[in-house]
């Protein structure tokens, strides 16, 4: 149809309102768990080379740097499983007969339990 | 601008017979506490400028059709209050992530396919006559889809989806929406039908769950929350299509 | 270009059946074990593992170690991580299309994917070896 105008694309879109701006944090944790996660399997690599390799490379995994990176690596994940379990009211809502779930509620039960229990029973293992 | 009793709209006029660019045209109006942005348009229209073209219709938040971009943010005019601007300038577009037909007026043609596209209406294997009387549904069943029953079709979440502004595909949030409601009607049986068309590469997983469909919605319709129901119905009914093929079940 | 512009998908035959149901499968069920378990890695392998004086280092270690090497803990361990790096790729995939690349929507599926699959098989090789 002739005639109509058409709006420029804004490629800089995610700049345009504060919830485009959380929706890329969330999605750019994805980008940092991916590392961690190659870290992690580095991590279990060591591990299968022996107690010497193991060691050697807890002590790396000591230094400042590394620290810093695994501060980076835990704010993403936390805010990973923060927005997804907050999502979970939206995707997978209960029903009780007419009445729904409350979100905080259905949060719990099938989020935030869950993930510190989880949590707990990983962190309890290693210190215990 | 000082409070004189007056209030400046800023008004997108795109006249496409003499504009080959929009512009934008400034125009006072009295400030009234009770006026909302569409009373101030109206004004205009009846008393500065009867060019201004807008649509409008029930002034009550009913009928969807004078949604726009007030200061930058997808509103239905009727309902965004100018005491909440004043005494700053109002802004006023079109909405955003549709053509424009002409000052305030967007083309809703490709928006009324998506909505055709996802079969928004009641599909049967068999029709009951209507002696038998109307197909019955208790309150629970009813609970199931309510929500995602109350679009007006104002299109503010096509306005607000960055998706929509980017893929042609995507059928948008109202649209899947709709087709969710009635997915999950349960006196529908057309929920296959509709997933042949959802299910195609992006018309629904082009969504990424940004969430301002939500959002911006005047009438709580949560677009966003039925579109990862849809697809979590949809990864099932895939993953079935391997087990029984389709035209077997169902 | 836009909602009220292009032909839409409504006409036409019955349109295919995507891949994209597979992914987002992948995507969804390796979000809910990265939520659940990620942030929990982070704190042992970053935090717990390296700190603290020798002798409890020694301690955390064997622990840690005694635990990779069950068989049970092996394969929830590899489903785990799999799962997140389809989950991650899947995202970081949507992302690039959502800022500007959404023509190369197939094409980025090879890079996206075939980096989770194929750290996925290096997890799986690394567990064998434990």
């Amino acid at each position: 149809m002739s005639g109509q105008y058409h709006r420029p694309h804004r490629w800089a879109w995610w700049t345009e309102r504060p919830g485009y701006m959380r929706f890329m944090v969330r999605e750019l944790t994805s980008v940092f768990m991916a590392g961690y996660l190659v870290v992690f399997v580095m991590t279990l690599a060591s591990v299968g080379g022996g107690e010497a390799a193991f060691a050697e490379w807890i002590a790396a995994l000591g230094t400042p740097a590394w620290m810093a990176a695994h501060v980076v690596a835990l704010i993403a994940a936390v805010w990973h499983a923060v927005t997804f379990f907050g999502a979970v009211p939206q995707a997978m809502p209960v029903f009780l007969g007419e009445r729904r779930l409350p979100g905080p509620v259905a949060q719990i039960v099938m989020g935030y339990g869950p993930w510190l229990t989880v949590s707990a029973v990983i962190v309890w293992w290693v210190v215990r | 601008m000082a409070n004189n009793g007056k209030i400046t709209l800023e008004i997108f006029r795109y006249h496409p017979e003499t504009d080959s660019e929009p512009r934008y045209q400034s125009y006072e109006v009295p400030y009234n506490e009770d006026w909302v942005v569409l009373d101030a348009i109206n004004w205009i229209k009846d008393h500065i400028d009867g060019t201004v073209t807008h649509r409008w219709s029930c002034r009550m938040g009913v009928c969807g059709s004078c949604g726009m971009m007030v200061n930058g943010e997808p509103k239905l005019t009727c309902a965004a209050f100018l005491k909440d601007y004043h005494p700053r300038a109002v802004k006023v577009e079109p909405l955003v992530n549709f053509p424009v037909e002409r000052d305030l007026v967007v083309a809703m043609d490709g928006f009324m396919d998506k909505l055709d596209a996802v079969k928004p209406y009641i599909i049967r294997d068999d029709v009951n006559d209507t002696s038998e009387g109307e197909y019955r549904q208790s309150p629970a069943e009813l609970a199931r889809y309510k929500q995602f029953s109350m679009c007006i079709n104002c299109m503010l979440c096509y306005a607000a989806c960055p998706v929509v502004g980017h893929e042609e595909e995507f059928l948008g949030p109202a649209a899947l929406a709709l087709g969710h409601r009635y997915n999950k009607d349960s006196r529908d049986e057309g929920q296959s039908e509709r997933m042949e068309v959802m299910l195609s590469d992006e018309a629904m997983w082009g969504c990424t769950f940004v969430g301002e469909c939500s959002v911006v919605c005047p009438k709580h319709v949560d677009p966003a929350g039925a579109i990862q129901q849809a697809k979590a119905m949809g990864a099932q009914e895939y993953f079935k299509g391997f087990v029984m093929p389709r035209g077997a079940g169902e | 270009m836009s909602a009220g512009g292009g032909s839409g998908p409504g006409g036409g035959g019955p349109a295919r059946r995507s891949g994209e149901a597979f992914w987002w499968a992948l995507f969804s069920g390796g979000g809910v074990m990265a939520a659940l378990f990620v942030p929990a890695f982070v704190v042992v392998t970053g935090f717990l593992l390296p700190a603290g004086d020798a002798a409890v280092v020694a301690e955390r270690a064997a622990a840690f170690a005694q635990a990779v090497g069950w068989w049970p803990v092996k394969v929830a361990l590899l489903g785990v991580i799999t799962l997140s790096l389809f989950h991650c790729m899947h995202r970081i995939r949507h992302l690039l299309m959502d800022v500007g690349l959404r023509r190369y929507a197939g094409a980025l599926k090879l890079p996206c994917y075939g980096a989770a699959l194929a750290a996925s098989l290096w997890a799986a090789w690394v567990l064998w070896g434990i």
